[in-house]
């Protein structure tokens, strides 16, 4: 076992009354995909949300690859190689499927002035470069979707849109994926192939590790190396997916008491 | 300094934190009720206080002469008529544009007071000038040395002192303060729970204008003038005033407004020679605070969901 | 090759049309031609023929570009005496030039700026200023007006940044409410009744100095037309610039969508930053070059109410649009001029528009087009 890529001890945060965190602690393994299910309120998108620094945390600490990323601003956790999705589907809809891509591309373009608006053949240069890789993206998860890229976004039904998320999270080829819900509002298969497509680009990327909450039982089990369960902002199993759905505390969270 | 003149001071800024904080009230109810910043709140204030005259010119042309009689006309039309105001702009302006980005809701309030203001200046006679406003309160008071306690003053205070306390009775201790503050905190479960989110939202935005309306005539009793762009300065103040104490927050609000008050105090103190740079001081510190506690002194009511 | 035809003869009449209401002088003329001018509005909306020549439009950027900048030139050139008509054409160019600055803020980068005419006088009281003090080189007042803005501007919008954007209206409506008094109150800046501005020079050319160039003699204001148009073709092809490139992207994605923003790196505080000071500094040279082609400033030229006009052409026109802004500019400067009897009534006028506008047709007249970055396939 080498050292893990995402580690977290004691992540706790309180929202007023709401202790949403109870002391978090979770280890994930490069190039793994971990699961994390739990019941609904159990703190799985708010472990994302401290974990990209939309909230900081009132106590504990989280280390990315050894670096401590504990209280930084969203903006130095996606430099450190941290991408994710978001439950609620958070695309600029009136932009094109092209700019939501490269809205996730930030760090990889170029934003200077003298740039931007006097040496426009590079700039258009770069643009074309960024159309390709996008495009080859995007085909990955939908060839049609591919051609459609000066589209608003606003214009495509919402399984294209959560396709479309998940490649924005993957342009800029992160090392640590999160997704939260990606199947939500999807079919059985579309959430299979959705996940196929996904581990087909992690296989490419050689170096991503994926961190999946999801409600949908059987895409965890098929997908995932190992499960997280939370309840109440803690955890309460961990292992693999056929180990923690035997579990009697997780049983009692998900059902109630016997 | 002699005391007198603090006394005076002291006067001075009881009667402007009173204004503000009656117009900060009304901005935090609005933005509890649909997180939305009525920007033509304070020109329905001054819509209030030319309400009010009205009346009082109809009444006293028509032969009316006993000033409790004219006083409660003056404030009664002005409550109808912002009342009014307040739950037409939530029908037919901020409840179309709610889903819109906020930005659209921000630009059509202010717009909307725009036309309101101009409305004012052009149709109301003589509206482009000051106009006077009765003083319909007793003008006499007592005397501490040079310091004049008037009585027109204290019954303001006292006066506005007793609607808050009304408000926050409302607020807390009725069924309707109840739906307002269910659709404050969760529009979709007050809704499913049977609260009537329309009427609840037009209610509280006649509610806030009531208020407001109250403001406008004090404001007009105490300066002894009404002018049609008397709503712009105070609708920022009280917009500062409710930012400052927390947006949502009522005692934030209240806070807020006397805070500000007695900043253009010192303000006016320490910098006597132009009354502008007064003004400039208070917004400066407000700057200063907002910067340091976006979320205001008391705290901001957490509207967004990731 | 058809559409070409089709859009030198449109531009041909829309020439045609601004000269005659230019040049019409009772108002009984004017109101025919608005009439007619506002049927023409609503038969290209219902029949969608807007939407279409916008299409068209695009198609063919260059040749719209350049018709335009022809079609400006032609109505002065077919109005070399006419002082007043000069004068306004000039302002519809500079006003233009402002709402390029402010649409940098409000339309892309989303951030509110209800002072935007008080930053123009800012500009404008700096030319003066330093006019009159100094003997720096004219064109670089011009300049320096621009700066001393987006100085302003970053002054007082640094402290709210890390806030909402309702509080950044409020700070710029007390700023736009608080500065005309300030001014007022300053006699080092003329107070109330203003500073007089020396005659513009650049170079050898004397702006105050009638044009006798050859065969071609006319107003001076010629000189002021050829010059405001200058700077609008420069600004609009920068705004136009910024806006297809990455740069322009970020200021999208900031607007739309804060947190989905910050979460791909982009940094909130800087983006809304570097869009106010560039706006301001658009802002800043159009104020310091009106104030030295009026010839002189004053306070009550700067007032909020001033301020909600430039926005109200905006939201007219069509926010995020500069092809939609300028024929909004046009609209609400040329009007209450031509039509003595809506002079009064312009704020209440343009106020009740926007509210229907918002109400009705968010995108305003021209909406906004989908953004063509070069080097993106057609």
């Amino acid at each position: 076992m080498s050292a893990p890529i995402l580690a977290c001890r004691g992540l706790s945060k309180r929202f007023g009354g709401v202790l949403a965190l109870d002391g978090l602690d979770l280890e994930v393994q490069p190039g793994s995909v971990l699961g994390l299910i739990g019941p609904n309120g159990s703190g799985k998108t708010t472990f994302f949300n401290v974990l990209t620094g939309l909230f900081p945390a009132d106590a504990g600490e989280s280390r990315f690859a050894g670096e401590p990323i504990t209280r930084l601003r969203p903006q130095a956790v996606y430099r450190a190689g941290i991408a994710r999705t978001f439950q609620r589907s958070r695309l600029c809809l009136p932009l094109s499927i092209f700019e939501n891509l490269m809205v996730g591309n930030h760090q990889r373009l170029e934003h200077g002035l003298w740039f931007n608006l006097a040496r426009r053949k590079a700039l258009a240069r770069q643009i074309a470069d960024s159309f390709e890789a996008a495009r080859a993206l995007l085909r990955i998860f939908d060839p049609p979707l591919a051609d459609r890229m000066q589209e608003p976004a606003g214009r495509i039904p919402m399984i294209d849109r959560r396709r479309v998320e998940v490649c924005r999270a993957l342009i800029s080829r992160p090392r640590l994926l999160l997704l939260d819900e990606p199947s939500a509002g999807m079919t059985h298969d579309e959430t299979v192939r959705l996940m196929d497509d996904i581990l087909l680009v992690q296989r490419e990327l050689g170096d991503l590790t994926i961190v999946l909450i999801e409600h949908e039982m059987s895409v965890i089990e098929r997908v995932t190396a190992r499960c997280v369960v939370l309840n109440y902002g803690r955890k309460i199993a961990e292992g693999t997916y056929a180990e923690v759905s035997q579990d009697a505390a997780v049983r009692q969270a998900y059902l109630g008491v016997e | 300094m002699p005391a007198e003149v603090i006394a005076q001071y002291a006067m001075n800024g009881a009667m402007l934190g009173m204004m503000y904080a009656l117009v900060a009230v009304g901005f935090t109810l609005f933005f509890g009720v649909l997180d939305v910043i009525q920007f033509s709140h304070g020109d329905v204030v001054a819509a209030g206080a030319f309400a009010g005259l009205a009346a009082w010119t109809l009444l006293t042309s028509a032969g009316v002469t006993s000033p409790g009689l004219l006083l409660l006309a003056v404030i009664g039309s002005a409550a109808l008529v912002t009342a009014a105001l307040g739950a037409l702009v939530a029908r037919f302006i901020v409840l179309p544009v709610k889903s819109a980005p906020q930005l659209n809701v921000l630009l059509v309030t202010l717009m909307g007071g725009t036309v309101l203001r101009e409305c004012i200046r052009l149709f109301y006679p003589g509206g482009s000038q000051p106009k006077l406003f009765p003083a319909l309160l007793p003008a006499t008071g007592w005397s501490f040395g040079t310091f004049l306690l008037r009585f027109d003053n204290v019954i303001l205070l006292v006066s506005g002192a007793l609607l808050i306390a009304a408000t926050h009775l409302l607020i807390t201790r009725t069924r309707l303060g109840l739906a307002i503050r269910a659709v404050a905190q969760d529009e979709e479960t007050a809704r499913t729970m049977g609260i009537d989110f329309r009427k609840v939202v037009l209610v509280t935005f006649a509610l806030g204008s009531v208020l407001a309306a109250f403001a406008g005539v004090m404001d007009g009793l105490y300066y002894n003038e009404v002018f049609f762009g008397m709503g712009l300065l105070l609708g920022v103040i009280g917009f500062a005033a409710a930012v400052l104490g927390g947006l949502g927050n009522l005692y934030g609000a209240i806070v807020g407004g006397f805070l500000f008050a007695a900043l253009q105090t010192i303000g006016a103190v320490a910098l006597p020679f132009a009354s502008a740079y007064k003004d400039v001081f208070a917004f400066g510190v407000v700057i200063i605070l907002m910067a340091i506690r976006p979320t205001g002194l008391i705290g901001e009511r957490a509207s967004e969901r990731v | 090759m058809r559409s070409r035809a089709a859009a030198v003869l449109l531009a041909a009449l829309a020439t045609a049309f601004a000269w005659l209401l230019l040049r019409a002088e009772s108002q009984g003329a004017i109101a025919a031609l608005i009439a007619l001018a506002v049927l023409a509005g609503f038969a290209l909306l219902r029949t969608r023929l807007l939407d279409a020549f916008t299409r068209a439009a695009l198609r063919d950027e260059r040749l719209a570009q350049w018709l335009a900048f022809a079609a400006v030139a032609v109505l002065a050139l077919l109005l070399p005496e006419d002082d007043f008509s000069l004068l306004l054409l000039t302002r519809v160019l500079i006003v233009i030039v402002a709402c390029l600055g402010l649409n940098v803020q409000l339309g892309y980068a989303g951030v509110v700026n209800f002072a935007g005419a008080s930053f123009f006088g800012v500009g404008g009281y700096t030319a003066a200023v330093l006019s009159r003090a100094t003997g720096l080189p004219h064109l670089l007042l011009l300049l320096a007006g621009g700066v001393t803005a987006a100085l302003a501007g970053t002054v007082l919008l640094l402290p709210i940044l890390r806030t909402r954007g309702h509080y950044a209206a409020l700070i710029t409506i007390a700023f736009a409410l608080l500065f005309r008094t300030f001014l007022e109150v300053n006699d080092s800046l003329g107070g109330p009744q203003g500073l007089k501005l020396p005659e513009l020079r650049i170079g050898p050319i004397r702006f105050n100095d009638p044009v006798a160039a050859g065969p071609l003699e006319g107003s001076f204001y010629l000189k002021y037309v050829v010059l405001a148009l200058l700077v609008l073709a420069f600004f609009f092809a920068v705004v136009q610039r910024l806006e297809r490139s990455w740069i322009g992207l970020a200021l999208d994605a900031v607007r739309i969508d804060e947190t989905a923003a910050a979460t791909f790196g982009l940094d909130i505080a800087r983006w809304k930053i570097a869009a106010f000071v560039i706006g301001n500094f658009v802002i800043g040279v159009a104020g310091a070059l009106s104030a030295f082609m009026i010839g002189f400033i004053a306070p009550n030229n700067y007032s909020f109410a001033e301020s909600l006009i430039l926005v109200s052409i905006l939201l007219l026109g069509g926010v995020g649009n500069p092809w939609g802004l300028s024929l909004a500019a046009a609209i609400v400067i040329l009007l209450p001029e031509k039509l003595q009897i809506i002079q009064e009534y312009r704020f209440l006028m343009f106020a009740s528009m926007v509210v229907l506008i918002l109400l009705f047709r968010p995108a305003g007249l021209v909406p906004r087009p989908m953004r063509r970055l070069p080097g993106t396939p057609r």
